[in-house]
């Protein structure tokens, strides 16, 4: 092999892309147990973060970096809307059916609004005063009135119903359905279905680029985006991204979108245009909620996996001249290190040695 | 397969049993709870997939996706 012989990685062996001269990591904050949602209070440079095994909201500073408080909420906690008009925070509490509303002056809850099984996904349209809430288990949205806590539909969707977006301009809501691996979409002024597309498996995050008639849905199952085309209402491109995406933003300049791969402890960055990964940030363990201060246009990202929040400067000022390098894991090719871990269901300890002659699959997982 | 589950901050049991009932997760579950398995491996990820061969030599890390997985498979097999 001479240096100029294309390298070939074999399947399996690229674990993440890491360029660091892509991006600048700015903190990471302890935050919490499984942080999932977050919103930015641009006026007093905060963020608010749902911890949803925590069942708090924990205050991020902004300027120095730290947490400064935790506000006690409903049963996890797992999408964050901040309103800044009526200057509350909003909080899907999964396990409680509700969403909870917080005083975001005195950090206290003002009030709990009952919706369906389990509310997994929020969406905000601050013009028109209205919340959508994503009712996973009773495969329902719900349609709040951000001022006077009414609701004021319930408008079925299918089994999943999490994460959902506004088309705006078309004044069209879309929402993923995850189970169902379908996206319900639904008139935004008559809270009226008007239309179904299916998606890939795990559907899970939703945006939109309206001067484009695009949205872009992320299947975490798939481990793809799919670029929808809204006035055709059909999935026309599945783009690919890092390991088990599950979340995403679309950028300020609606440029790029950025998604969150659980699997790989990076947000791609991905060419709206193009189509293409331009790189993979690196940031927490297992980030799932990404959003950008509206302020400087840096990257929060939460990462349920460390229990922490990433502050994150993405400095590309477009696609890079040259794709970014996969690296391949240094265990690949290598010996298993030796493992003692508990069994869940014995509490005895066991070791790699009982696997020693056998070729097996070890699955890391966690239960959020 | 051996399903280790990492991150779940303290007493994870709970959570995990619940979790493997839900989804009808049969076969081994280990617990790392402090982490630091996973993470002496390099894991920053969760769903993680490590291929294993009978000498013990890990043939693919990472691999969520399932058609990946299943050519890593693939690939093992026909060694």
């Amino acid at each position: 092999m001479t240096a100029t012989d294309p390298v070939e990685f074999g399947v399996g062996a690229a674990c993440r892309i890491d360029v660091p001269a892509h991006s600048r990591k700015i903190a990471e904050i302890p935050v919490g147990l499984d942080p999932e949602g977050v919103g930015v209070d641009v006026a007093r440079r905060l963020a608010y973060v749902a911890c949803s095994r925590s069942d708090w909201v924990t205050v991020v500073d902004l300027e120095r970096h730290e947490a400064i408080a935790q506000v006690p909420v409903g049963a996890e906690p797992i999408d964050l809307v901040f309103d800044a008009p009526t200057d509350r925070i909003f909080t899907a509490d999964a396990h409680s059916d509700s969403v909870s509303v917080v005083d975001a002056e005195t950090l206290q809850v003002a009030a709990t609004i009952p919706v369906g099984a389990y509310p997994s996904g929020l969406a905000y349209d601050a013009d028109a005063r209205r919340l959508y809430v994503g009712n996973s288990l009773g495969g329902t949205m719900s349609v709040l009135d951000v001022d006077t806590l009414e609701t004021v539909a319930t408008v079925e969707a299918e089994i999943g119903a999490g994460a959902i977006e506004l088309d705006r301009t078309r004044r069209l809501i879309l929402c993923v359905n995850f189970i169902a691996a379908s996206v319900t979409l639904v008139n935004a002024d008559t809270n009226e279905p008007v239309g179904r597309l299916e998606v890939g498996t795990g559907a899970c995050a939703v945006g939109v680029v309206p001067e484009r008639g695009e949205a872009f849905v992320v299947n975490s199952v798939a481990g793809t985006v799919a670029r929808i085309d809204l006035d055709e209402a059909r999935v026309v491109e599945e783009l690919r991204v890092g390991e088990a995406p599950v979340g995403l933003t679309v950028g300020p300049a609606h440029d790029r979108i950025y998604v969150s791969n659980r699997g790989a402890g990076t947000v791609s960055v991905l060419g709206v245009e193009d189509g293409v990964e331009w790189t993979q940030i690196p940031v927490g363990d297992g980030p799932g909620g990404v959003t950008v201060d509206p302020h400087d246009g840096r990257l929060l990202v939460a990462n349920a996996g460390s229990g922490t929040l990433t502050i994150v400067e993405d400095l590309l000022a477009g696609r890079p001249p040259l794709p970014a390098l996969e690296e391949s894991s240094p265990l690949v090719g290598n010996p298993l290190p030796e493992f003692t871990l508990v069994d869940l269901r014995t509490g005895e300890k066991r070791t790699s040695r009982e696997w020693a002659e056998k070729r097996y699959i070890i699955n890391f997982f966690a239960s959020w | 397969m051996i399903h280790i589950d990492i991150w779940e901050g303290s007493d994870p049991k709970p959570e995990v049993e619940r979790f493997c009932e839900m989804w009808g997760l049969e076969g081994t579950v280990l617990l790392d709870e402090t982490g630091d398995y996973a993470r002496s491996l390099g894991v920053r990820g969760v769903p993680t997939n490590l291929v294993v061969d009978a000498d013990g030599t890990v043939r693919a890390f990472g691999v969520s996706r399932l058609d990946e997985l299943d050519r890593a498979i693939d690939d093992m097999l026909r060694r």
